[in-house]
């Protein structure tokens, strides 16, 4: 993952912009950040039960991975991410990692605009310049141009980004990764929010809670809901590239 | 000319010129080196074809070609699988593919039926049911039962009811739906259905109807 010798700061979620500052004043603004939500090909730490959230269990066998040469670990643990980001948090303190708890409330709630969720292009690359946005948000010198949308992925950043492949440039971006390019994190009316009528995947890790909005918003909206745990198979992508071309 | 839809239990071959359809089992499929087709759907169909279509497209345009009304929803009961679409002005209004809890039980209820050696024509209709959350759950409590002391006959046709609900909720819960796949064939199924919705069974061949249009 990581040069043996470099000392980074992790984080997981999206942690507060202002508490984000003042850990990297504190630990060395020089710091290469280092989102440990996404799997790196770390080696399982047995940590965690196999049936879990896989993005919890990349943050959990990441950090194990890394050990020392994490100066610190800012870990969202509030609304904005969920009970498991807390009991993540938890166990990377037993593990002696400096963890710093973030919870993103409504006082630092932003208004930024959603250029990467309503734009035109492949749909993995504008999902991630969104997560990119949490490190640093200033405006892209190479926005997209906005779309009328065709398709709509609602979620957050699958484990395995080939699922993205199969959208259509046309896709708008719903969900907590919309909550995310605006910065309301914690925004449930936001994260909930689609448009009427544009036939949208919704999808969730398996054994993740927001499986409860997925459900509720695809019967609601007419769309489907679409869980998957690691890797994504041959019968997801299937179902999602049906569903894509039929609707 | 060869169509195929590759199952996972079975096969289904459509020689398109002469209409004869012969069905194999996937496993005999699997050693038949030679068998090629003008274009197939299923997983076991992929590498063996000049055309492959995704199996619920094949689904959605078979039923299409084989049922007239403006709307109407059509379910896929498969081995490994279940397929639903449902349709609004002959537009596709909902469509899922359940591929994970609830799976396999198509499959589990033919080892069932194999091994407690069922004739599911002459199966009772059961009120009770076994809540069939998978193939593998429900076989236990099918296990289960038998070894307390219910008849096995009785224990099969629970787990079929607990399924036939399953397919029902995952449907929507309708009040006509239309059947593919093998279960069209099973008598227990079809009356056990009924007890929740109209059911008109379309046989296996639907997906076969939806793969015509691609021959070239």
């Amino acid at each position: 993952m990581t040069d043996n010798q470099e000392k980074f700061i992790g984080y997981f979620g999206f942690p507060r912009r202002s508490l984000l500052r003042e850990v990297r004043d504190r630990y060395g603004a020089g710091l290469p950040l280092v989102d440990l939500d996404v799997y790196s090909g770390a080696p399982d730490s047995g940590l965690l039960p196999r049936a879990t959230c896989r993005i919890i269990a990349n943050i959990v066998d990441n950090a194990a991975e890394l050990g020392g040469r994490l100066a610190a670990v800012v870990a969202a643990v509030g609304e904005d991410k969920c009970d498991r980001g807390r009991h993540a948090a938890w166990i990377l303190e037993g593990m002696g990692l400096d963890v710093i708890e973030s919870r993103f409330t409504e006082e630092e709630f932003e208004e930024r605009p959603l250029v990467w969720s309503t734009g035109r292009g492949p749909l993995p690359g504008r999902v991630d310049r969104i997560m990119e946005t949490i490190i640093d948000p200033s405006p892209p010198s190479d926005p997209p141009e906005k779309c009328e949308p065709t398709h709509g992925f609602w979620g957050v950043p699958p484990n395995d980004f080939r699922l993205l492949d199969l959208f259509p440039d046309t896709t708008h971006i719903f969900g907590w990764i919309r909550c995310v390019e605006a910065g309301r994190p914690a925004d449930l009316e936001l994260e909930c929010m689609v448009d009427d009528g544009v036939p949208t995947v919704f999808f969730h890790q398996s054994f993740c809670a927001k499986q409860d909005l997925a459900h509720n918003l695809a019967e609601r909206y007419g769309g489907i809901a679409v869980d998957c745990h690691r890797e994504i198979n041959d019968s997801i992508l299937a179902k999602v590239e049906a569903f894509i071309k039929l609707s | 000319m060869l169509i195929a839809d590759c199952g996972s239990s079975w096969t289904k071959i459509l020689e398109t010129v002469s209409g004869e359809l012969e069905i194999i089992s996937t496993r005999e499929l699997v050693r038949r080196e030679d068998l090629f087709f003008e274009v197939a759907t299923g997983h076991s169909g992929k590498k063996r074809c000049k055309v492959y279509k995704n199996e619920l497209i094949a689904l959605a345009e078979g039923s299409l070609a084989l049922v007239e009304e403006e709307d109407f929803s059509i379910v896929d009961v498969g081995g490994r699988d279940v397929k639903f679409v449902r349709f609004s002005g002959r537009k596709i209004k909902k469509l899922d593919w359940n591929l994970a809890c609830g799976s396999s039980t198509g499959a589990t209820i033919e080892l069932l039926g194999s091994y407690y050696e069922v004739d599911f024509d002459g199966l009772p209709i059961k009120g009770k049911w076994i809540n069939v959350t998978c193939g593998v759950f429900g076989m236990e409590k099918v296990l289960e039962h038998v070894s307390t002391g219910t008849p096995p006959e009785e224990a099969v046709a629970m787990f079929l009811h607990g399924m036939v609900r399953n397919v029902f909720d995952f449907s929507g819960r309708p009040e006509h739906l239309y059947l593919s796949g093998g279960f069209c064939e099973n008598k227990c199924f079809l009356q056990t259905m009924e007890k929740y919705c109209n059911v008109t069974p379309l046989g296996r061949t639907v997906p076969l109807e939806g793969l015509k249009n691609d021959i070239r």
